[in-house]
């Protein structure tokens, strides 16, 4: 949906359960995205937890976790969704003169928009509630309720082990071959594919080097520097303001991503196209490990048309630093607007190789294997 | 890189200097002419059979001998096919498989591979459907993994070689990608994967004229062709150009160590084809004067680049630089799922050089064969799947393998 379209963004506030309070300065390019106040709508939901009917509290919980920013990565938000999807389909029971499979892709539907409120949908999560809802579609009709929610069930233990868990050992096993002693390998951010492979291939005895690469508000690199160290692996932690310093001793760089869309971007964590292009202009290889999922079949430009925007506060403030905190009372001035944004599209020129679990594929690849695959297994 | 600082540098040598003493010797001699009746195991595993070869063969044959050679191979192809199905079946009475373990694939390989007009991807194929016509198994999946290990035997023997490795994968796949095969009792079943196998022998072989026509609309008159290196395929393709009677004229690097453009321009000499030498270092001094560069390539790899001999990067650099088209003459079976990232990044595939003076010890040498040239130097690739673009070639490959 388009937030600038006022009449809708009407409409959709009547059927809101989180009650969001628009951002007071919005930047003007991108009023077609969310833009919301962020820390009012935790404590409210929290107190209204045991008052909400039609949200079942599994799905009620997950949508919290992702509002506050405790579950946090395509695969994890995904395999959470799931889960308290699982929980939903356990406890529901059809109600008289309605038949399962539309009331239950309606139930499925009415906690979707509950997280899309919440958060708005990564890609992954996308491309797994429409196999939910094709699954719920396909189901014969002489099914009973029970057979019915244990073959649902089935399923979506079948997606999440075959599309996700077993299909990040497979990305690791290819990625590891790419892995030689006395490598550099460069990361940014934490993705959880590529802190995989690089234990596994720790733990295969490689001797390497890895540099993490940082950025604010988020600091998700030093969750992964952190586990990474722990194991035994050299590490180097720098800022994204000093990749192109750091780039000339790098030999391999190695991103994870949310989606890659079917001109062969990459659809990233912010920053991820900045390391991607000064990896390009160094001759540097840029290996991106993403699971066949995640891939989607449209086409973007440019980073502005889709994107996500996150608290503007997170920007402006910088924590347990009070000396340099110069925005402390600029906030709400007219004529200031603070942007956080949360993705990127990285171009498919900056993009050596794409590696996801059908194998190790040039960018130009990726609709072949959304038209070949997808068809068969997904939507099948 | 730090790779390239200075206690990288002290570690290599001391390395060098502890396991591997030089020996000057061997850096005099030129390349040993491989020996023909090669046991299971390759004499000189170091050493690139594959390269080898191919310096044999250009070494050694003439034209004249390629055509007598030709023309024995098809009288050639009937005999060896009749006696091989008539001396090798023939031990089928009751026993068990002790007495057929006198058929070797790799003896079989090693008499195809001795025709030089043959790919040796060709060879390996009509190599490995010999198998099926010699074997002795009685159920589908016997016969399956007794090809698995033919095939295994042959790629392990030259590990270098990727068109090998690739020819043997695909006839893998196409000869048991059958279902109908399910339904079939035995004999006929194997009869079927016989002839699916005599059928890919069939194409492949004929891959070269099927290029050959295609490229023909890309070779307009008083066209200037770049050549490097000797490619079978880029012969056939300049030999279909003049017999049509086209006007075009062939520049020949000199390709060194192999001393490859001495043999084409030999060839296309013949052919009264405009032929000028030139060494190695003078292809950007005269890229002015030429309108493509056509090479051939030992493996087309997932990307869409070629691995292709040593200096065949340079070329590409350099018309790129200078906007000509460079066109890739390639069969099909050498389409290969590797994604070289580097140059470093494939297996090594060394061959001795002779520089005609003695080197000294203590000086390396660059012995590396081949090098890979990225996707984004390649303009188009001539195939016997038709004319296509290095993206393509992942599309082609994905549909065959997944």
């Amino acid at each position: 949906m388009q937030y600038d379209d006022k009449s809708r963004v009407e409409k959709a506030k009547k059927r809101a359960v989180v009650k969001q309070t628009e951002a007071r300065n919005r930047v003007e390019l991108f009023r077609h995205l969310p833009q919301y106040e962020h820390g009012t709508q935790l404590p409210d939901l929290e107190t209204k937890f045991f008052e909400l009917d039609p949200m079942h509290p599994a799905v009620y919980k997950v949508g919290l976790q992702y509002l506050s920013g405790d579950i946090r990565g395509g695969n994890a938000r995904c395999i959470a969704m799931f889960q308290a999807f699982k929980e939903a389909i356990k406890d529901y029971s059809t109600p008289p003169e309605k038949t399962l499979i539309r009331d239950l892709t309606a139930r499925i539907s009415s906690y979707v928009s509950f997280l899309i409120e919440c958060r708005p949908l990564s890609i992954s999560m996308g491309n797994a509630i429409k196999f939910l809802k094709n699954r719920i579609a396909k189901l014969p009709l002489a099914l009973s309720e029970s057979e019915a929610k244990s073959t649902l069930m089935l399923d979506i233990d079948r997606f999440i082990n075959e599309k996700i868990i077993l299909s990040e050992k497979v990305i690791v096993k290819h990625a590891v071959t790419k892995i030689r002693d006395g490598d550099v390998l460069l990361t940014y951010g934490a993705s959880s594919v590529v802190e995989m492979i690089l234990l596994h291939a720790h733990e295969l005895g490689k001797h390497f080097h890895v540099v993490v690469v940082d950025s604010r508000p988020k600091l998700e690199g030093q969750l992964l520097l952190r586990r990474l160290v722990r194991k035994g692996l050299s590490c180097t932690y720098t800022h994204v303001n000093a990749v192109s310093c750091i780039m000339q001793d790098v030999t391999r760089v190695f991103l994870g991503a949310s989606s890659v869309l079917s001109n062969g971007t990459v659809y990233s964590r912010v920053g991820t196209a900045c390391v991607a292009m000064v990896a390009h202009a160094f001759h540097v290889p840029v290996l991106v490990c993403c699971e066949a999922y995640k891939f989607h079949e449209r086409v973007q430009l440019d980073s502005i048309c889709f994107n996500e925007l996150g608290n503007p506060d997170a920007i402006s403030k910088v924590q347990g630093r009070k000396e340099i905190n110069y925005l402390d009372g600029l906030v709400n001035q007219e004529n200031l607007q603070l942007l956080n944004l949360i993705y990127d599209a990285t171009p498919s020129d900056y993009v050596s190789m794409i590696i996801t679990d059908y194998g190790m594929i040039p960018p130009t690849s990726v609709p072949v294997i959304v038209r070949e695959y997808r068809r068969d297994h997904l939507w099948s | 890189m730090w790779w390239r600082s200075a206690s990288f540098i002290l570690d290599r040598q001391q390395e060098q200097n502890t396991s591997y003493p030089p020996n000057p010797e061997s850096l005099l001699l030129s390349s040993p002419p491989p020996s023909m009746a090669d046991s299971l195991q390759n004499p000189k595993p170091d050493i690139s059979a594959y390269y080898q070869t191919r310096a044999a063969h250009h070494a050694v044959v003439t034209s004249d001998w390629l055509s007598q050679a030709q023309a024995a191979v098809s009288l050639q192809t009937n005999d060896d096919v009749s006696s091989g199905s008539d001396g090798r079946v023939a031990p089928t009475g009751g026993g068990t498989g002790g007495d057929n373990k006198t058929f070797s694939v790799i003896d079989e390989f090693n008499s195809w591979r001795k025709q030089p007009d043959l790919a040796e991807a060709v060879a390996a194929i009509r190599a490995l459907a010999a198998v099926i016509r010699a074997s002795q198994a009685t159920t589908m999946m016997e016969l399956e993994i007794e090809l698995k290990k033919a095939s295994d035997s042959l790629k392990a023997w030259d590990a270098t070689s990727i068109s090998l490795t690739a020819g043997c994968d695909l006839f893998m796949r196409y000869v048991t990608r059958t279902s109908a095969l399910e339904y079939e009792d035995f004999n006929s079943a194997r009869y079927r994967l016989i002839e699916r196998a005599e059928k890919f022998g069939e194409i492949s072989y004929k891959a070269r004229r099927i290029i050959a026509m295609l490229s023909q609309d890309f070779i307009f008159d008083g066209c200037t062709i770049l050549v490097h290196g000797f490619s079978r395929v880029v012969l056939e393709v300049l030999k279909t150009a003049a017999e049509n009677k086209k006007h075009f004229r062939v520049f020949c690097t000199e390709g060194r160590p192999d001393r490859t453009g001495l043999r084409l321009s030999n060839e296309l000499a013949k052919l009264d084809v405009p032929v000028k030498l030139l060494i190695d270092s003078a292809v950007a001094y005269t890229m002015d004067e030429v309108d493509m560069v056509l090479v051939g390539a030992d493996g087309v790899v997932e990307s869409g680049g070629i691995i292709n001999m040593m200096g065949t990067y340079q070329i590409a650099l350099v018309s790129h630089s200078m906007n000509k088209p460079v066109y890739v003459a390639a069969e099909s079976y050498k389409f290969a799922r590797l994604y070289p990232l580097d140059q470093k990044d494939m297996g090594p595939a060394l061959r001795t050089i002779d520089f005609g003076v003695p080197i000294p010890s203590k000086v390396e040498v660059e012995k590396s064969a081949r090098d890979y040239t990225p996707p984004q130097y390649l303009t188009l690739l001539f195939t016997d799947l038709g004319v296509l673009t290095p993206s393509v070639v992942s599309d082609e490959l994905i549909q065959l393998y997944l």
